[in-house]
């Protein structure tokens, strides 16, 4: 009778226990990171009697939590890059927006080499001088808008970097408390809800950045960057930092608790993105725009050197020339400095440079690492990819290193350093004129200025033929500056000019160069300059301003593109591990009613045992009474 | 496969907010009309759209350059063809000297009329167009290239350049002619050469039209007499011909060349010929120059000083045949200025037709790469709006699919 009793209690305390863990799982229908809790129920063993054992109704093992390990790990995972998907086009979508909603820069520079064609359709008209100046003010601020907004998202970036890292530090260390109380849980007992909580804060991490998880015979687990740096391992956490870079205190790195510079090596999660995205599209967008801009100012200026203003003078520039960014690294040891000028805008290109000193010579590589063959000048500079580089006094040690930049801050400081309209150099810098004696065929094809910079370029010069294939270039007091064989078509050069006839000129026959101050009405050098809209002027003389707005364009477009269709990729990755770790762990709600009716009726069971039980032994006591 | 029944909430939660995204995407399509709303809608089509809007805003320029052109052309044109009519008047007038007795009074009139004339064909070469700078200037930033002196003769401040516009990337036409080639740098005479009676004659012989007849023998003549005919009449209309350097100028067999000449005949040797009336006296003279030139308004300062002057019938006649061969060759360099105007304003014709075209092209081409189909957004928008439609349908239906509905 009591072993009857015994039986139905523990029937009902195990059919409680497991309504308990159903109400349970429904309580935590949508928390996250729950697993479900089932109960595990054995029979007790009975006393053995004479020929046969009873049972001694029901033991509850434990409350167990369905779990896979290998399911979690993989959500981890699908997380890590799930969060970098997300984040990075996040990042991108943000960049196209400012691309299209900082104005149309194709329309603006259309509109400025146009003002020339303007100009030269109303040479003596003073305010289409004026409206270009307008009209290259609102070029350059375009560009500037541009620079500021991309340099806008590398402030971003930055504190955003320092944002995740922060939060990575924050639950790496929670991990590793959660760690030590797993760790003190007395044997055989399973801690379900501290696992729970640390598997969540183990997925919050993989979304910040990549990681790599130990689970260790004590319970704990030991987490890894995706570098190979230890952030938790046991009860210890390893704090991450965020400081600045050794050469641009405008960019944010991430350093490793022992103060190493990881930013490298870092992938996965939103801080992977968030270094990927400035890395490889952030700061080339930056470079290329001030690609632009130097292309610009550069080919602007350079025709406007060449031509003659209203005052008869060769013409000054329109646009500053932008100068590259030369970083020292905070490491140097050394006293030297280096400096760094574009020499050769056609062999520009978008890269950032790292120089660095062996102990023996300079080494020159691109920021993605490839080494840049140098050329050294006369006057001691070296060369390289349209870039010059000088070493200044001081002594360089080994392993002192600088970061050039040669283009990434060209669009922001890009501005128009004209401001007389008068000093438009819409004018050809010089005139050919025939000898009005001359016999000969000899017609003047066109004269043009190769080298602005030559001092004698607008110096009176004659070209006389001493026969009809061989002629002489004189100055104006008769010295003999150039001579040579005369072949139709074949350019006469001297003095930064070169001469261009066609046809046979006859013996004695002589053209004179002059300054074309006579024709300053002229418009052919702003017809040159109008032309160069589609002028070819970086890339060797192949892309002209514009392709290089359009190259950038489809460079930021294609980014956000790929980042966009990586997102969907990594989302239905992350959905196909998540459902598979839910479809173990989740709670089903038809499952748990379904239980919960089973549980119940089981209680009702066991009570109707008691029941049975109390009404046996009353009707014994009522027979022994009787 | 168990089914956690959160995941499936937030399934359909985020399958709904799929949905609502692509429909904001094609709603947004349908309302600007546009398939490219930024570069990472079509990378490589948003690179097209610059460099169509490029080709767009360039051929939009060229077409204002054309415009820009047409004005000034049409303006040159105009001066020329009223510099023409002038210019006829004033070979009226000169002809009118060359024949005929004249009287003072007549030679008085008539020396006004001409020096309005050359007043107005100052006026007019120092046309401008509508900017303000003048037309026949060359590249000069001179507005007065025609400058008059108290005396009437004028002098050219502008200069030989050519001003010229943008029609296309690498097609440049010229908008203006420097005067001097017009009305300055005239080559004097027929062109070739200029016979003048000399100033000492004293018979009535007038030296008329001369031409070229043979160009060949012409060209060796010019080397061979350095440039300079003297012809010399003797007795009779007979007469002799000596070179610049004075030596007599030999025939093909090696004899000096000779000839008479009566009333209305003419001198012709080495490929030349020289029309001449009237009556030379012994020792009278014709000198035949080459590589002179002249402008226009000296030959009208020459006619108005001769008649202002006290020179005889023939001597007037003399003197008003050079510039009347003057008056020709202005008329020849403007006819040829108005028919490379002519060519220019043709070619501007048709620049301006191949960019209308060109536009058309362009602008569609753009349309296809930029727009958005219409039929295919809306089509899309209404496909995309039923399907979210049928999940919000789906998500309802799941509320009520539990079995703790059952359990009462």
């Amino acid at each position: 009778m009591a072993n009857m009793l015994n039986i139905g209690v523990s029937g009902l305390n195990a059919a409680q226990v497991a309504l308990s863990t159903v109400g349970n799982n429904l309580a935590n229908l949508n928390t996250d990171g729950y697993s479900r809790e089932t109960v595990i129920q054995s029979e007790q063993i009975g006393q053995p009697n004479g020929r046969y054992t009873i049972g001694g109704g029901v033991n509850v093992e434990s409350v167990q939590r369905a779990y896979s390990s290998y399911l979690t790990t993989a959500v981890w995972q699908q997380n890590s890059s799930l969060q970098r998907a997300d984040t990075y086009n996040n990042l991108n979508t943000a960049l196209n927006g400012v691309l299209t909603g900082s104005g149309n820069l194709q329309g603006s520079l259309d509109d400025f080499y146009a003002a020339f064609s303007t100009l030269a359709n109303s040479a003596g008209n003073s305010s289409s001088r004026t409206a270009l100046l307008g009209s290259a003010g609102s070029t350059a601020a375009l560009f500037n808008t541009l620079g500021q907004q991309l340099n806008a998202q590398q402030t971003q970036v930055n504190s955003q970097i320092s944002n995740t890292v922060n939060s990575i530090n924050d639950a790496a260390s929670k991990i590793a408390s959660l760690n030590a109380q797993i760790r003190q849980t007395a044997p055989g007992q399973v801690p379900n809800a501290i696992l729970d909580q640390r598997d969540s804060l183990v997925k919050s991490l993989s979304g910040y950045v990549g990681i790599s998880t130990v689970a260790e015979d004590d319970g704990s687990i030991s987490i890894y960057t995706s570098s190979g740096q230890s952030l938790v391992a046991g009860n210890k956490s390893f704090a991450m930092s965020a400081g600045n870079n050794a050469y641009d205190p405008g960019q944010t790195d991430v350093f490793d608790s022992a103060g190493n510079d990881t930013t490298t090596k870092l992938s996965g999660g939103s801080l992977g993105a968030l270094l990927d995205y400035r890395n490889n599209v952030l700061n080339p967008a930056q470079n290329q725009l001030g690609q632009a801009a130097v292309a610009l100012s550069s080919s602007i200026n350079a025709q406007q050197a060449k031509g003659l203003d209203l005052s008869g003078n060769l013409g000054s520039p329109i646009f500053n020339a932008p100068t590259p960014t030369v970083l020292a690294s905070s490491r140097n040891t050394g006293t030297t400095t280096v400096s760094a000028s574009i020499s050769d805008v056609s062999k520009l290109t978008a890269s950032d440079y790292t120089l660095s000193y062996d102990g023996t010579a300079w080494n020159l590589r691109t920021s993605s690492g490839q080494s840049v063959p140098t050329t050294t000048n006369p006057d001691g500079s070296f060369s390289a990819d349209g870039l010059t580089f000088n070493v200044g006094a001081g002594t360089a040690q080994a392993g002192d290193s600088f970061v050039i930049q040669p283009t990434r801050d060209a669009a922001t400081s890009l501005k128009v350093v004209q401001t007389d309209p008068g000093k438009i150099a819409a004018a050809a810098a010089l005139t050919a004129t025939p000898a009005s004696s001359n016999n000969g065929g000899a017609k003047l094809s066109s004269i043009n200025v190769t080298d602005s910079g030559n001092a004698a370029l607008l110096s009176n010069a004659k070209v006389t033929f001493t026969s009809a294939s061989a002629y002489q270039v004189t100055d104006g007091s008769g010295n003999v500056l150039a001579s040579g064989t005369y072949t139709a078509g074949q350019p006469i050069t001297a003095n930064g000019w070169s001469l261009t006839l066609t046809g046979t000129p006859a013996a004695n026959d002589s053209f004179n160069i002059a300054a074309n101050s006579n024709g300053l009405n002229d418009n052919s050098n702003a017809l040159a300059m109008a032309a160069l809209a589609d002028g070819g002027v970086l890339n060797g003389g192949k892309t002209s301003v514009l392709d290089s707005y359009a190259n950038l364009t489809t460079f930021i477009g294609t980014a956000g593109s790929q980042a966009a269709s990586n997102l969907s990729t990594q989302t239905s990755l992350y959905n196909q591990a998540m459902s598979a770790q839910q479809s173990v762990s989740g709670v089903n709600m038809d499952e748990e009613a379904a239980s919960m009716v089973k549980y119940q009726q089981a209680y009702q069971a066991s009570a109707q045992i008691i029941t049975t039980a109390q009404t046996i032994f009353a009707s014994l006591l009522q027979a022994v009474q009787g | 496969m168990r089914i956690s029944t959160s995941w499936q909430y937030q399934q359909s939660v985020t399958t709904m907010l799929n949905q609502q995204s692509s429909l904001a995407t094609t709603q947004n399509q349908v309302t600007t009309g546009k398939r490219i709303n930024v570069a990472s809608d079509d990378p490589v089509g948003a690179a097209q759209v610059l460099s169509l809007n490029h080709i767009l805003d360039s051929n939009a320029q060229y077409t204002t350059n054309i415009n820009a052109a047409n004005t000034r052309l049409t303006t040159e044109g105009g001066a020329l063809d009223s510099v023409t009519s002038l210019l006829d008047r004033a070979r009226t007038l000169a002809l009118g000297g060359v024949n005929g007795t004249l009287s003072p009074t007549d030679r008085q009139n008539m020396a006004t009329e001409l020096s309005q004339i050359r007043d107005q064909l100052v006026q007019l070469a120092n046309t401008t167009d509508n900017y303000g700078s003048a037309i026949f200037a060359g590249t000069s930033t001179t507005t007065v290239p025609f400058a008059k002196a108290a005396d009437g003769s004028v002098t050219y401040n502008g200069n030989d350049g050519q001003l010229t516009t943008a029609v296309g990337s690498s097609l440049q036409i010229a908008i203006g002619d420097a005067g001097d080639g017009i009305f300055m740098n005239l080559p004097a005479g027929n062109g070739s050469f200029v016979a003048s009676a000399g100033s000492g004659n004293t018979g009535t012989m007038i030296v008329g039209d001369s031409s070229v007849t043979d160009t060949n023998t012409w060209n060796a003549a010019k080397l061979s007499t350095g440039g300079a005919i003297n012809i010399t009449f003797g007795n009779g209309g007979t007469w002799t011909a000596t070179d610049a350097s004075g030596n007599a100028i030999l025939d093909s067999s090696g004899n000096p060349v000779t000839g008479s000449y009566s009333d209305g005949g003419n001198v012709s040797f080495d490929g030349f010929s020289i029309g001449l009336s009237g009556t030379p006296s012994a020792g009278d003279t014709i000198s035949v120059q080459t590589n002179q030139s002249q402008d226009i308004f000296s030959a009208f300062n020459n006619v108005i000083s001769a008649l202002g002057g006290g020179d005889s019938d023939t001597q007037l006649a003399n003197t008003i045949n050079r510039q009347l061969e003057t008056i020709d060759q202005t008329q020849n360099a403007v006819t040829n200025t108005q028919v490379k105007i002519g060519n220019r304003l043709n070619t501007l014709d048709q620049q301006s037709t191949a960019y209308a075209d060109l536009n058309v092209t362009y602008t569609s081409a753009l349309q296809s790469v930029q727009d958005v189909d219409p039929y295919t957004a809306i089509s899309n928008l209404s496909l995309q709006s039923s399907a979210l439609q049928a999940s919000q349908q789906v998500f309802a239906q799941m509320k009520t699919m539990t079995l703790f509905n059952y359990l009462k």
